[in-house]
């Protein structure tokens, strides 16, 4: 491969945008990427375990609230301060998703998604119910803003770059972990089960560690929504939030590990100009309705462009490199 | 209330969401097994089926017409559902059809929340609202309608796919889709068919429970989704749905009575992750083990 260096231009490049960006646009596009850097990520995480693992896990929402649940309780109830209730909330997912996803992963595709998905509403529909603890259906109030020492996070800017720079760092993660020894493990299992376990890897095994790994990145990524918010809902990591990670997820395409961030930003500035365009025309704005035209957007793409946006990319990259490029050999 | 009574109370709503569960697990089994589609849009037919039959009768049609209708247009809804969304796929797998169907329930359900609002709706009984008693307990002659409706269903398949030439392709090609297609059956009807049936019996079902459970645009989920459960544990097949959802519902209603009604919907979704861990478990390795 010769795209070591490109890829760096390409990182650089990233990087100096996502910098630029709150000092040249106004407060509206800063507010808006910030919660692309936090669905990206949270949908890069659930893109790997999709279509990299190939382990049809719909209960990503659950970690990112139980994250989000955790560490907003811990500040509400004064226990502990913010920063340290979001890695005890990263702690306790990953502790719980290990104990759930310990026999739950040996079920296979349909029976896995059910199981995941019922998983999803059970943990939905408890913590409307535990009412003392939670707040119940109405959510979690007065949580404080994300502070650490003297230095308190109040503004979108800080929330935008906190959540970039966990945004870029869970994608520079799984760039690694797919590079890694772990990773070429993750694409024999999800190419021939058998074949991998022939090879000898402990395909059990490696299936939890990937589940545990985006349930705590998830978890993270949940305490600082919860934090930037300060507020937290049941409804929050519900049926629509699904829905609108699995459209980034198909928008962006899963085959490529940028794919879901990309997906992301489309979805994001897609909902505002659906919001902006119809806003006057349709009464009654939710996340129901968003999700009516998720849906679409889900069933045309699968149909007309499996791939997804990085699908295409990818294909134009490799017409180009057939034309343009060196030939090697 | 003595605790008998109440016994009798809980155990009749339970029978009668059971008798609901085994006719939606039984649409969610029709389509799985011809087509191998999970189709989470079932429990949104249900949904339509009771949002339609009030639309119509809303538009000023009688209670029959607003139903025949309310069925047609679920009917519909569903084929065209699977010529357009669920055929065209270019690479079907389990993961694709899963998302299609799960996106098309929240299309449908946008639709209605933006056509009808977010109110719960309902339809007057269909033979009044006279109580029954029965020792000490009470139930409303609509809960006879739903028993009669799962009896009337399943008789009815039954018959059918056991006694026509139509009903054994059917069957056929549930166990083998290969194998009947190289009989000579036409499969791709068939998938038709399925989608259409199915459609069909979650609106009847829908229609039939709205007078009892109200209806609004956010129930389809999680009662298809109990219905899911039923043929799961059941097998996918009739009988054994129905004696899985009798079951559901039983232990819904007193797990509702006797523990917190607010966690009913928790009841059954857990039975369903427990039964799918249980299933995964080497039986024959533990049943070596005690043999020895």
């Amino acid at each position: 491969m010769n795209g070591r260096p490109r890829q760096k231009l390409l990182w650089l490049i990233l990087i100096t945008v996502i910098v630029a960006i709150p000092f040249v646009a106004g407060s509206y596009v800063v507010g808006v990427m910030c919660f692309v850097a936090i669905f990206g990520g949270l949908a890069l995480g659930m893109g790997l375990l999709l279509e990299q693992a190939g382990m049809f896990s719909l209960a990503h929402p659950t970690w990112f609230g139980l994250g989000g649940y955790v560490s907003g309780i811990l500040a509400v109830r004064g226990i502990a301060p913010p920063w340290l209730g979001s890695i005890f909330g990263a702690v306790f997912v990953g502790i719980i998703s290990y104990i759930i996803g310990a026999p739950l992963l040996r079920l296979k595709g349909y029976y896995l998604a059910c199981a995941t998905f019922g998983l999803l509403l059970i943990v939905e529909i408890t913590m409307g119910q535990l009412g003392t603890l939670t707040g119940g259906n109405e959510g979690l109030m007065g949580i404080p803003p994300l502070s650490v020492g003297g230095l308190v996070l109040e503004t979108d800017v800080h929330y935008y770059y906190l959540s970039w720079v966990l945004c870029l760092g869970c994608l520079w993660f799984l760039y690694n972990l797919m590079d890694s020894r772990m990773g070429r493990a993750i694409k024999s299992f999800n190419d021939s089960e058998v074949a991998a376990r022939s090879m000898g890897i402990n395909v059990p095994w490696y299936k939890l560690k990937v589940f545990i790994l985006t349930a705590v990145m998830a978890s993270m990524i949940g305490s600082v929504y919860t934090f930037y918010l300060r507020f937290t809902q049941p409804s929050i990591f519900g049926f629509p939030l699904l829905v609108e990670l699995v459209t980034m997820i198909i928008i962006g395409g899963g085959k490529t590990l940028y794919g879901p961030l990309l997906g992301a930003f489309v979805v994001m500035w897609l909902r505002e100009a659906i919001h902006l365009s119809l806003g006057g025309l349709l009464p009654r704005m939710s996340a129901q309705v968003d999700a009516l035209f998720f849906g679409l957007i889900i069933i045309v793409i699968l149909i007309f462009m499996p791939g997804g946006l990085s699908g295409w990319i990818d294909r134009f990259l490799y017409f180009g490199r057939q034309v343009f490029g060196r030939t090697d050999g | 209330m003595t605790l008998f009574s109440q016994i009798i109370q809980y155990a009749i709503s339970g029978i009668t969401s059971g008798s609901i569960y085994a006719v939606i697990g039984i649409c969610w089994s029709l389509v799985y097994l011809i087509t191998k589609v999970l189709n989470f849009t079932t429990g949104e037919f249900v949904m339509l089926g009771g949002m339609l039959t009030w639309g119509f009768r809303g538009a000023g049609f009688g209670l029959v017409p607003s139903v025949l209708f309310a069925i047609t247009c679920t009917i519909l809804i569903s084929m065209i559902l699977e010529r357009i969304a669920i055929r065209p796929v270019r690479f079907p797998s389990e993961m694709t059809y899963m998302m299609i169907t799960i996106a098309a329930a929240s299309v449908i359900k946008g639709v209605v929340l933006l056509g009808w609002g977010s109110e719960t709706r309902t339809i007057p009984a269909f033979f009044g609202t006279e109580v029954i008693h029965l020792f000490g307990a009470t139930m409303t002659s609509q809960i006879l309608c739903v028993l009669g409706l799962l009896v009337i269903v399943t008789l009815g398949l039954s018959l059918f796919l056991n006694r026509t030439l139509f009903g054994k392709a059917l069957r056929a090609s549930a166990i083998n889709v290969t194998g009947a297609s190289l009989m000579g059956i036409d499969i791709s009807r068939f998938r038709f068919f399925c989608f259409g049936l199915a459609g069909g019996l979650g609106a009847i079902t829908g229609i039939v429970i709205t007078p009892i459970t109200f209806t609004g645009y956010e129930v389809g989920m999680l009662t298809g989704l109990k219905g899911l459960v039923a043929a799961i544990v059941g097998g996918w097949t009739m009988t054994g749905t129905m004696v899985a959802a009798l079951m559901l519902g039983l232990f819904e209603g007193f797990g509702a009575g006797f523990i917190s009604a607010g966690l009913k919907d928790v009841f059954s979704l857990l039975v369903m992750i427990l039964f799918l861990i249980f299933r995964t478990m080497d039986l024959a390795l533990w049943r070596g083990s005690v043999m020895r």
